[in-house]
């Protein structure tokens, strides 16, 4: 199988697997306890404004035709008025993602570069103090939810030793960049305007270094284990035994080796940060997309459910056909599976 | 050895970017900007800048700033500060002139007109005249949200008969009609006029102005808004020509931020970025900012109070033995004491800074001997196995549970049972719609909707308010509601308050709630460089005004920025 008709395959069973949801979100949405015009609205608006409410809702339709009008809608990229912020949800989506999404990739990033580091770190050093250090803090980042972590890092960085900013995307005063991408580090970049990269990265370390510890801490594990079982393996003696040097025997063979199962989890776990998010985002007060679809799951704002749950949905399925096709890079026995198939 | 070489190069890398991102990040502080006085100058010789003179608070979120919208605690707060109304409310309950420098009453009590202030400006320069107070409050009756209810009922008509006259006809008298009038604010017409969207909902009118009036305001209220962004917090600047005149220590901003987290409260208060709390923190962590020095933490009666909603028509709670029996076994000293701390013990359904509250009215105390007498002569009595009562509690405020507890083990001291179940506020709404899914006992906090008795009768106990969560009680007693329309309808004030006082007693007798406490409001704020009325007012054991919103009036604020330096300069 070509690389081409894979991922024409994939990408045909992600519009079905969407379908699929855009079905279920739109049901789930529905089910929530209470009335959403009467919610948004307030106990003692009068029936009437609620009523109106409920029209322009299509509240007042049976469920089939609310889910053709919305799907129907959805296609022409109207996403509806959310009930919380009282804007078409793509406005809110377009201003709030680019926030999370930055503090998202931060976040991978960090897990990235310091989940592979560290496994690798701990697995050639293994049994020494450093790997026992790198254990401790993998059994600590494991059993320690992310708003922990999020407290934890905001008193130390914030408040005992204050160097990071606390609360928001950047500091008041500061100038904002034109918009391109709406990630404020990105269009800074972009822009040229290095204060306000600086006070924009400042403002993400926090909630992203919060988010990361976790999934980190996992990654270094398998990493480690990873590593430390291929390391009995033949071909590693066979290359010792050529007198290939074991840092390059590590770092080129090895861990390229044991990538495969820590890059699939990793993958996941960078997906799940987005739902992790909402926590970290209230503690920061930072506006991001996670925190804004909480609201809306508390105040059964339908659209706004719906916007937030369909684009975690695709930016899900995307990156697992991206890791599927990193994974198959790095493994030649998938690509030469697929060929023979 | 070329490991080892690659472990040291690894260690000190580590430890040189950390060193390199520390110092970079001390370096990098933000210039003094108003969220980062701890960056500010702190010698002697300090000159305060004009952001120093700053009010930063928190809130709960979202915020709507349209005056046709919001009706919430972080509304009220946003509106007060941006919006002028017709009067303004005052610490006795009553109201003095405001935009109206006079106002004349007709002799059916159904026509109102208001003499306005000459010369007062809305923040883009316009005037104000009758014309804006007749578009506000039209636009607020059709738009029917924010504060519409305390008026949709009553209001027939509002017309400006010249530029400073307006004339409000009622459907019928409406005796608190004045004390409700803070709640309408007023917008600028032709500014409005100029960002409606069209096609909107409104006909003519488009979207009459709600999508611009999200992140803009309208008003001639002492603030205009500096900045809104959706989620995270509204700044507001101090508009110069505020017809109320300045104190000049007052705040030249004000900022309402989205965060209610105690660790991040805590935080930006210990830094000086923080200058009022909001009233949602655990209270473990207003003892720990009690001890940041300047600052203190003040609790006040809101006007809203906590009840134990009956069920009336739900067996068991449908007897009205077995309900006193409930309300004499319960602990109400232990709730204020160990709960909610700072709280008093509710005397009837109307909290006692609400003017109109009866203050003979009979309390109920703690007595098993009499809750033992009263469940004797409950037609449940020999039947209790049989109806367990089930209670639901507000998943969204923790220590409810704790009451629902405590609830459970003083009715099991008279052998009922009760099942307790956490829902989220919007399953517990969704339950009061119908007799059948309203639980026999539901814990519930409720506010005045304006500073007078009859507010809080109307939507507590009338008939109207049933199949919502304000009235879980299902009372619907023909009697009641008379009695409710009755005194509402009534222009004088003292016998309006008479006829308030015989509701309270007839439904204190009937029990259909059991009323808990009334709710303390707790704020810490920076005493040691912030004059705050309502925290100075609760010192000395006064009343502010009790109305949402109002205590957070910055106007009359005033901020000293040395002393915050001072305070800052200290280790």
């Amino acid at each position: 199988m070509s690389l081409l008709s894979f991922l024409t395959r994939r990408l045909a069973l992600a519009i079905v697997v969407l379908i699929g949801l855009s079905i279920l979100l739109f049901l789930i949405a529905r089910v929530l306890p209470g009335d959403p015009a009467r919610i948004a609205l307030g106990p003692r608006a009068p029936e009437y404004a609620v009523e109106a409410l409920r029209k322009q809702m299509n509240l007042d339709k049976p469920l089939y035709t609310q889910y053709y009008l919305w799907i129907t809608s959805l296609l022409k990229g109207d996403l509806g008025i959310s009930l919380l912020s009282r804007r078409p949800v793509q406005e809110d989506i377009k201003e709030y993602f680019p926030a999370t999404f930055e503090e998202v990739l931060l976040a991978a990033i960090i897990l990235s570069v310091g989940g592979i580091g560290l496994g690798i770190l701990a697995a050639k050093y293994s049994n020494s103090w450093l790997d026992g250090i790198v254990r401790i803090f993998a059994y600590l980042g494991i059993v320690t939810p992310a708003f922990v972590w999020a407290i934890l890092l905001l008193l130390i960085f914030g408040y005992w030793v204050p160097i990071f900013p606390i609360q928001g995307r950047f500091s008041p005063g500061i100038t904002l960049p034109p918009t391109i991408t709406g990630m404020l580090t990105l269009d800074s970049l972009l822009t040229g305007n290095w204060a306000t990269f600086w006070d924009a990265l400042k403002h993400l370390i926090l909630p992203s270094l919060a988010l990361a510890m976790a999934p980190m801490a996992q990654a270094a594990r398998i990493m480690r284990s990873s590593l430390c079982a291929d390391m009995g393996a033949d071909h590693v003696y066979a290359l010792t035994a050529y007198g290939v040097p074991e840092n390059r025997i590590l770092t080129k063979y090895l861990s390229r080796l044991s990538l495969i199962p820590t890059i699939s989890i990793m993958s996941l776990d960078i997906v799940s940060l987005f739902a992790a998010a909402f926590v970290v985002e209230l503690v920061f007060n930072f506006p991001g997309l996670s925190r804004y679809g909480m609201q809306a799951i508390l105040n059964k704002d339908l659209n706004a459910i719906s916007g937030v749950l369909l684009i975690f949905g695709v930016l899900f399925t995307l990156i697992t056909i991206l890791i599927d096709l990193i994974v198959a890079y790095l493994d030649p026995r998938i690509r030469l599976q697929r060929k023979s198939i | 050895m070329y490991s080892k070489i690659l472990k040291k190069f690894g260690v000190v890398l580590v430890v040189s970017l950390i060193l390199a991102l520390v110092a970079s990040c001390g370096q990098a502080q933000p210039t003094p900007t108003a969220s980062s006085p701890s960056a500010t100058p702190t010698t002697p010789a300090y000159t305060p800048k004009a952001e120093d003179y700053i009010i930063r608070t928190t809130e709960d979120w979202p915020t709507y700033i349209d005056p046709a919208v919001g009706n919430d605690f972080s509304d009220s707060i946003a509106l007060v500060n941006l919006y002028d109304s017709l009067v303004f409310p005052t610490p006795t309950g009553d109201v003095k002139p405001c935009i109206a420098e006079s106002w004349d009453v007709s002799d059916d009590h159904l026509t109102y007109t208001f003499h306005l202030r000459h010369g007062v400006k809305f923040h883009n320069g316009d005037e104000l005249t009758a014309e804006d107070v007749e578009f506000s409050m039209k636009r607020l009756l059709t738009i029917g949200e924010g504060f519409a209810y305390i008026f949709s009922p009553y209001i027939q008509d509002c017309t400006a008969t010249d530029t400073y006259t307006v004339k409000i006809t009622l459907k019928k008298p409406f005796g608190p009609f004045i004390n409700a009038l803070p709640r309408f604010y007023i917008l600028n017409k032709r500014q409005v006029m100029e960002h409606i969207e069209k096609p909107g909902q409104y006909g003519d009118f488009g979207d009459y102005g709600k999508k611009w009036l999200l992140t803009n305001d309208a008003g001639s209220g002492p603030y205009k808004v500096k900045e809104m962004k959706m989620e995270e917090y509204l700044l507001a600047e101090k508009f110069d020509d505020y017809w109320g005149g300045w104190d000049p220590d007052a705040p030249k901003f004000f900022k309402e931020s989205a965060t209610s987290e105690p660790a991040t409260e805590y935080a930006l208060f210990a830094k000086r970025e923080l200058e009022i709390t909001d009233e949602l923190l655990p209270l473990e962590t207003y003892n720990s900012i009690a001890k940041i020095n300047g600052a203190t933490v003040v609790a006040f009666l809101n006007g809203n109070n906590f009840n134990i909603m009956l069920n009336t028509k739900k067996p068991p709670t449908d007897d009205i033995h077995f309900r006193k029996a409930l309300a004499y076994c319960f602990d109400y000293d232990q709730v204020v004491s160990s709960i909610y701390p700072g709280c008093v013990q509710s005397r009837g359904p109307v909290p006692s800074v609400i003017p109109g509250h009866d203050p003979n009215v009979f309390q109920y105390h703690r007595d098993l001997d009499k809750a033992k007498a009263e469940l004797a002569q409950s037609k449940y009595a020999d039947k209790l196995d049989q109806y367990p009562i089930s209670l639901s509690w507000c998943a969204e405020a923790p220590e409810e549970e704790k009451v629902a507890l405590l609830f459970q083990a003083n009715a099991a001291e008279l052998g009922i049972k009760v099942q307790i179940t956490k829902k989220p506020f919007g399953s517990m709404e969704a339950d009061a719609q119908s007799v059948e899914t309203t639980p026999n006992a539901s814990l519930i906090f409720v506010a005045s909707h304006y500073a007078e008795a009859g507010a809080m009768l109307m939507s507590r106990y009338h008939s109207s308010s049933c199949g919502s969560w304000e009235q879980c009680e299902w009372l619907q007693d023909p009697e009641i509601d008379q009695m409710i329309v009755d005194a509402l309808a009534t222009v004088d004030k003292q016998e309006r308050f008479q006829k308030y006082y015989a509701i309270q007693e007839k439904i204190v007798d009937l029990c259909p709630t059991i009323w808990v406490f009334d709710q303390a409001e707790r704020r810490a704020y920076q005493s040691a460089y912030v004059y705050w009325p309502a925290g100075e007012a609760a010192q000395s054991n006064k009343v502010y005004v009790p109305i949402m919103g109002y205590g957070m009036y910055a106007h009359d604020m005033k901020v000293y920025p040395e002393k915050r330096a001072e305070l800052l300069s200290k280790p």
